[in-house]
């Protein structure tokens, strides 16, 4: 069962990798070109999830 | 995306603690889960009450969720129950994350403890608040509903982006609303909405826009968050097997002591009593996948999840009924009886054809749980006479998800 916490989970690392090498970029040179799209911010979003943690089958 | 953009948050509107009495597990469990996700926000509505208002706070306090809601206080000192916002700095940007709970609706065991202001007034006081601490995004979690959403982002100045939500209905586009960019539903945890806000050189909101994404087979899931859901579940479910074996036990005890050893006089009879009669028409059932719902739900560990089990059995929890996992021989699977009615009734059915409708199948077939669903090409790969030609079933999300956890 591949549940639905995974998968967001599964998007999310792979951009907290990006997110972790850019903050690591900007301790080293403070300046906000390691951010990949610095004139874009992405707001990823769940509502009523209403205790599903996967499909029913 | 992942390659494409650094600046990220994650939110969750709120309501997903679950709909149904005694699931105290599933709600802690998706608090953990969404604060092992990392999740920037979460916001609260009268779902997250509905175990009480201790139940809420003594997990926040133990998983320290960053759960928002700027317009709920406890009737006792007017403080507020949860944090009002939070700020993130995300990347270039400094980003204000609030949440507001709807006025008008019952806050159930915590009727008496807690109070909800306007929500526009809070949102006035909060943005103003949060622009004042250098905030240049800010966001709304709003668990308003529809048209309250749509209707605070116009007489409130200064939201960037509001996530709506409560019974809001699934939109794939959002749309702006004066300046500020809506997204819209994808409730049950199969959606997830993405927001792309532009900024100006000074970090504000130059335009936004948005889509909401069916979670389907194709995004990659994590071993070991798989391996945590999946012991929770099958724990989960074997708890509610048991509980569901001794409430049954009881009412059959409760129904003997009270001097009733019959039947309902109306009651369902079950597919091999009707082939008696009908044995061509329940060949041809047995071909389908109605006639193995019940297993795909034992395959799932959710054949004792109450939210599951209604659309893969007969009658469930109606008198003469499916009402537990002990009745699944009989009464497991989509079978005659959902579609036709209850067989001791069978008399009072009326002649006239088709009495099968796309509303029949609509009960269960909904747009969260079978999205895909159309009746022009569901109907013949269930019609008795079979057509020579039928044109292919889209494959199941849910059913998809499974076979993939297989591999």
């Amino acid at each position: 069962m591949k549940a639905i916490a995974v998968r967001i989970f599964a998007t999310l690392s792979t951009l907290a990798v990006v997110a972790v090498l850019s903050a690591a970029g900007a301790k080293a040179v403070s300046k906000p070109a390691h951010v990949l799209e610095p004139d874009k911010l992405v707001i990823l979003s769940t509502t009523d999830v209403k205790g599903k943690t996967s499909p029913c089958g | 995306m992942s390659t494409q953009y650094g600046q990220v948050l994650l939110v969750d509107n709120g309501g997903f603690f679950p709909e149904q009495d005694g699931y105290e597990d599933a709600a802690w469990f998706l608090m953990d889960a969404m604060k092992l996700l990392g999740v920037d926000a979460v916001g609260v509505s009268e779902k997250e009450l509905r175990y009480g208002m201790s139940f809420l706070l003594a997990n926040y306090k133990r998983t320290q969720l960053p759960l928002v809601c700027a317009n709920l206080y406890e009737r006792a000192g007017k403080k507020p129950l949860v944090a009002q916002y939070v700020i993130k700095k995300v990347g270039t940007v400094t980003v204000g994350i609030f949440g507001l709970t709807n006025n008008t609706v019952d806050l159930g065991p915590s009727r008496d403890s807690l109070v909800v202001e306007d929500p526009a007034t809070a949102a006035r006081r909060t943005v103003d608040e949060l622009h004042k601490k250098g905030c240049t995004i800010v966001v709304l979690l709003s668990e308003l509903g529809k048209v309250e959403s749509e209707d605070l982002v116009t007489a409130v100045d200064g939201i960037d982006a509001v996530i709506c939500g409560r019974n809001v209905p699934l939109l794939q586009k959002g749309r702006m609303i004066k300046q500020t960019i809506a997204c819209y539903g994808g409730e049950q945890g199969q959606y997830i909405g993405r927001t792309v806000i532009s900024l100006t050189p000074d970090r504000k909101l130059a335009t936004g826009e948005n889509d909401t994404f069916i979670l389907g087979p194709e995004v990659g899931e994590k071993p070991e968050v798989l391996t945590l859901v999946k012991s929770f579940e099958d724990n989960f479910n074997d708890k509610l097997r048991k509980k569901e074996k001794e409430k049954a036990l009881k009412q059959e005890q409760d129904r003997v002591n009270g001097g009733s050893t019959e039947q309902a006089a109306d009651h369902y009879l079950g597919a091999e009593f009707c082939q008696r009669c009908h044995k061509a028409e329940y060949d041809q059932w047995k071909t389908t996948k109605h006639s193995r719902a019940w297993q795909t739900l034992v395959d799932a560990k959710k054949d004792a999840n109450a939210e599951c089990i209604g659309c893969h059995v007969v009658g469930y929890k109606l008198a003469g009924g499916f009402q537990t996992g002990d009745d699944a021989p009989k009464l497991g699977n989509v079978q005659c009886e959902n579609c036709h009615g209850m067989g001791t009734q069978h008399d009072a059915y009326p002649k006239q054809s088709p009495r099968i409708t796309a509303a029949t199948c609509q009960k269960c077939h909904t747009s969260n749980t079978s999205p895909t669903f159309d009746f022009a090409v569901y109907e013949p790969h269930i019609l008795h006479q079979v057509p020579a030609q039928m044109p292919d079933l889209p494959k199941s999300q849910a059913r998809e998800r499974m076979l993939g956890a297989g591999k």
